[in-house]
C-alpha cells in the first residue's frame, strides 16, 4: 500500500492517479489529518508537494524521522525538500523561480537507477532550492537542470529514499511514469 | 434580439426570469415554483434532496442557479474573515416551469397550461446612472498589495495569486436591454442573467467550469488573453501565446490544477487532455485554452463534485487552498457573485456549470463590475492594474 501524505497541495491527486497504475492501493490523507493505522500498514510513503517551506510542516518530519529506514520514501518538490531539510540541508530562496515551467534535465550520477547522461524534459513548480554543497549519508544527487545545474533528483538506495524537485506527474514532465515504475520497484 | 409577444410581455413585467447561453442560442427559464436560498447550514441538504428524488423525468427537472464566492470557499473549509458587504445572498437556486428556447425560432414549453396570462404588473424599466464608477482600490494601493503577494510567491507560499478589483456606480439598471446589449457584442459561450425582484446579474463570462453529463465530467479552462487588432488572427494568436513565457507558465499551471481537481472525483486514469493550449476566438480577444475530461468513480455525490471543482482554480491562482487563504486575508470586501459558479443541477445529476467573470451585480442600486489578474513571478503591477482596466471596460461602456 502507498500512503500518500497530502500538504493541500493543487497537484496530489495527480500524483495519487499517477502511483494508482502500480498499485492499486493507494491512501492520500492531509498532513494535519494522518491516519496512523493506515500509515503502519504502507510499504511506501510519498510526501507531496505543497506551499512554503518544510519547516512549516512539522509532523511531516516526525513522520520522515519515525519511518526512515522502515519503508520506501519517496519525495516530490516540497517532499523532496522535506527529506533534505531532515538530513540537515538547507532549503533557500533562488533567485529565478520556477512556476509551470518546462526544463531539460540530466542524470548526472553513474550511481543513479537510471542511465547517466540521460537527458529528461520535466514540469517544475518551485520557489525554494536545495543550498549547496550537501552531504548526507547514502544521499547521492543524481540528477540536475540543464542550464542551471540545480538539484533536481536525490537517491539513497540504501534506505530506499527517493526525491524529485520536479513534478513526475505534471503534462510537462515526459516518461514521468517510467520514472515512478523504476523507484517504485527498486 | 428576437421580437416576440410573449417575450416581450415577459421583459415588460417584473417575473423573475433566467437566460443562460446554449449553443446557438439562449435557453430563457421562468416561472420559478420554488427559490431556495443556500448557506453552509442547508446546502448538503439541497444537494441529498435532488439525489433522493425519484422521479427524474418530471418537466424541468432541474434547479438553476448560482454559488457565490463564500459559499464556495466555506465548502473546502476555507474561512473568510470579517469584509465589507452588501450583505448579498450567498447562493440561490430555482425550480423553473417555464422554458424559452430562443434560437432562430422561439419554442416554448410550460408546465402552467395559461403560461400566456402569467404575467403581473407591467413595468417600465430605463437605465438611469445616479453616480460614475469608482475603482477601489487605486494603483497604489494595487502596487502594494501587488507586492505583498510577490513576496509570498518568492517563499513559495502561493505559485499564481489573482488580485480582485471592483467598479461600482450607483445606478438603476433595466438588466434585459443590458444583456442584449452585450450580447450584440460578446455572446460569450457562458453568458447568462439573472432578473430577480431586487436584484439583476448580466454577465458575458467565457469560461466553462463543470459541464457533466452521466459519467462523463469536462472542463475547459481559460488561461491567457490577447486583445484583438487588426494585425492579429488565430495563428498569430497561437503563436503569441506559445512564445510568450509568462502565458505559457500560466497556462501550464491551471492545466495541472484542474487535472487534479478532476482526479479528486474521477477514476483513476481515465483524466485526459483531450485539447490542448489552442486558441478561441472571441468578438474582442483571443483566448488560450485546454480542454480536460474525465470519468467520474462510482459513489461520487454532487457535493464532492462541487466541492471538488469550485471555485475554479483559474480566477483564483495556485495551490488553491493557500492561496484563498491568503486572499481571504487581504480582501477588504467581499466578492459576492465573482469568481463563485452560475449554472444547473439535473435531477439525475447531470450538470453545467461556469465560472462568473466578466459580470455586473447589481443589488440595492449599486452596480458593481469585479474583475482580477495574476500576479506571477515575471508579471509587473502596472501591467495587470491595467490588465484589470481592460476586463472591466467592455461591460463599464454598457452604460454609456
Amino acid at each position: 500500500m502507498i500512503y500518500i501524505i497530502d500538504h493541500k497541495d493543487s497537484f496530489t491527486h495527480n500524483i495519487v492517479h499517477q502511483f494508482s497504475k502500480f498499485d492499486k492501493h493507494v491512501e492520500c490523507e492531509n498532513f494535519n489529518e494522518i491516519n496512523y493505522n493506515k500509515l503502519k500498514k504502507a510499504n511506501v510513503i510519498v510526501f507531496s508537494p505543497g506551499p512554503g517551506a518544510p519547516k512549516d510542516y512539522i509532523t511531516s518530519s516526525k513522520i520522515y524521522r519515525k519511518f526512515k529506514k522502515k519503508k520506501k520514501i519517496i519525495g516530490i518538490c516540497l517532499g523532496f525538500q522535506q527529506i533534505l531539510y531532515n538530513e540537515n540541508a538547507k532549503i533557500i530562496q533562488q533567485s529565478k523561480i520556477y512556476h509551470g515551467f518546462q526544463s531539460l534535465i540530466k542524470v548526472t550520477s553513474n550511481k543513479s537507477l537510471f542511465e547517466k547522461n540521460k537527458v529528461f524534459k520535466v514540469g517544475r513548480y518551485h520557489s525554494l532550492k536545495l543550498k549547496e554543497p550537501f552531504f548526507a549519508k547514502n544521499f547521492e544527487i543524481t540528477m540536475r537542470c540543464k542550464i542551471s545545474n540545480v538539484a533536481m533528483t536525490i537517491e539513497n538506495q540504501i534506505d530506499q529514499i527517493y526525491g524529485f524537485q520536479f513534478h513526475p506527474e505534471s503534462f510537462l514532465t515526459e516518461n514521468g511514469n517510467l520514472l515512478i515504475k523504476k523507484i517504485l520497484s527498486a | 434580439m428576437k421580437k416576440n409577444y410573449y417575450l416581450e410581455k415577459l421583459y415588460n413585467s417584473k417575473k423573475p426570469f433566467i437566460i443562460y447561453k446554449v449553443n446557438g442560442g439562449y435557453d430563457l427559464y421562468t416561472d420559478f415554483s420554488e427559490k431556495v436560498f443556500l448557506n453552509n447550514k442547508n446546502i448538503f441538504n439541497f444537494f441529498n434532496k435532488i439525489e433522493k428524488i425519484k422521479n427524474k423525468k418530471i418537466f424541468l427537472s432541474l434547479y438553476i442557479g448560482f454559488f457565490g464566492y463564500e459559499i464556495l470557499c466555506n465548502l473546502n473549509n476555507v474561512k473568510i474573515p470579517k469584509q465589507k458587504s452588501l450583505k448579498f445572498p450567498k447562493s440561490i437556486f430555482y425550480k423553473p416551469e417555464t422554458k424559452i428556447q430562443i434560437r432562430k425560432g422561439i419554442t416554448i414549453k410550460s408546465s402552467h397550461k395559461n403560461y400566456k396570462e402569467l404575467f403581473g404588473k407591467k413595468i417600465f424599466n430605463q437605465n438611469s446612472i445616479l453616480s460614475p464608477f469608482k475603482i477601489n482600490i487605486d494603483i497604489n494601493k494595487y502596487k502594494n498589495i501587488f507586492n505583498q503577494f510577490s513576496k509570498k510567491i518568492k517563499e513559495g507560499k502561493t505559485y499564481q495569486i489573482k488580485i480582485c478589483t471592483k467598479y461600482k456606480n450607483k445606478s438603476l439598471i433595466d438588466p434585459v436591454n443590458l444583456f442584449w446589449k452585450l450580447m450584440k457584442t460578446n455572446a460569450a459561450p457562458e453568458s447568462f442573467m439573472i432578473r430577480d425582484k431586487n436584484f439583476s446579474i448580466v454577465s458575458c463570462s467565457p469560461e466553462s467550469l463543470i459541464e457533466k453529463k452521466g459519467n462523463k465530467i469536462k472542463t475547459k479552462p481559460i488561461a491567457g488573453t490577447l486583445k484583438k487588432t487588426y494585425k492579429t488572427n488565430m495563428r498569430k494568436a497561437l503563436s503569441f501565446f506559445k512564445n510568450n513565457i509568462k502565458e505559457t507558465k500560466e497556462h501550464n499551471m491551471i492545466v495541472d490544477m484542474e487535472r487534479n481537481d478532476l482526479s479528486k472525483i474521477c477514476k483513476p486514469g481515465s483524466v485526459k487532455l483531450s485539447k490542448i493550449k489552442y486558441v478561441e476566438e472571441y468578438k474582442n480577444l483571443y483566448h488560450y485554452v485546454t480542454k480536460i475530461e474525465g470519468i467520474i468513480q462510482k459513489n461520487i455525490k454532487i457535493k464532492d463534485i462541487i466541492v471538488a471543482m469550485m471555485p475554479g482554480g483559474s480566477v483564483i491562482g495556485c495551490p488553491k487552498i493557500s492561496t484563498l487563504n491568503l486572499l481571504n486575508l487581504q480582501e477588504k470586501e467581499s466578492r459576492n457573485i465573482f469568481t463563485g459558479s452560475f449554472g444547473f443541477i439535473k435531477f439525475n445529476g447531470d450538470m453545467r456549470f461556469n465560472i462568473i467573470i466578466r459580470s455586473i451585480l447589481n443589488y440595492k442600486n449599486i452596480s458593481e463590475i469585479a474583475v482580477a489578474s495574476g500576479v506571477v513571478v515575471d508579471s509587473t503591477h502596472a501591467n495587470e492594474f491595467k490588465e484589470n482596466y481592460i476586463k472591466a471596460k467592455s461591460l463599464i461602456d454598457l452604460y454609456k
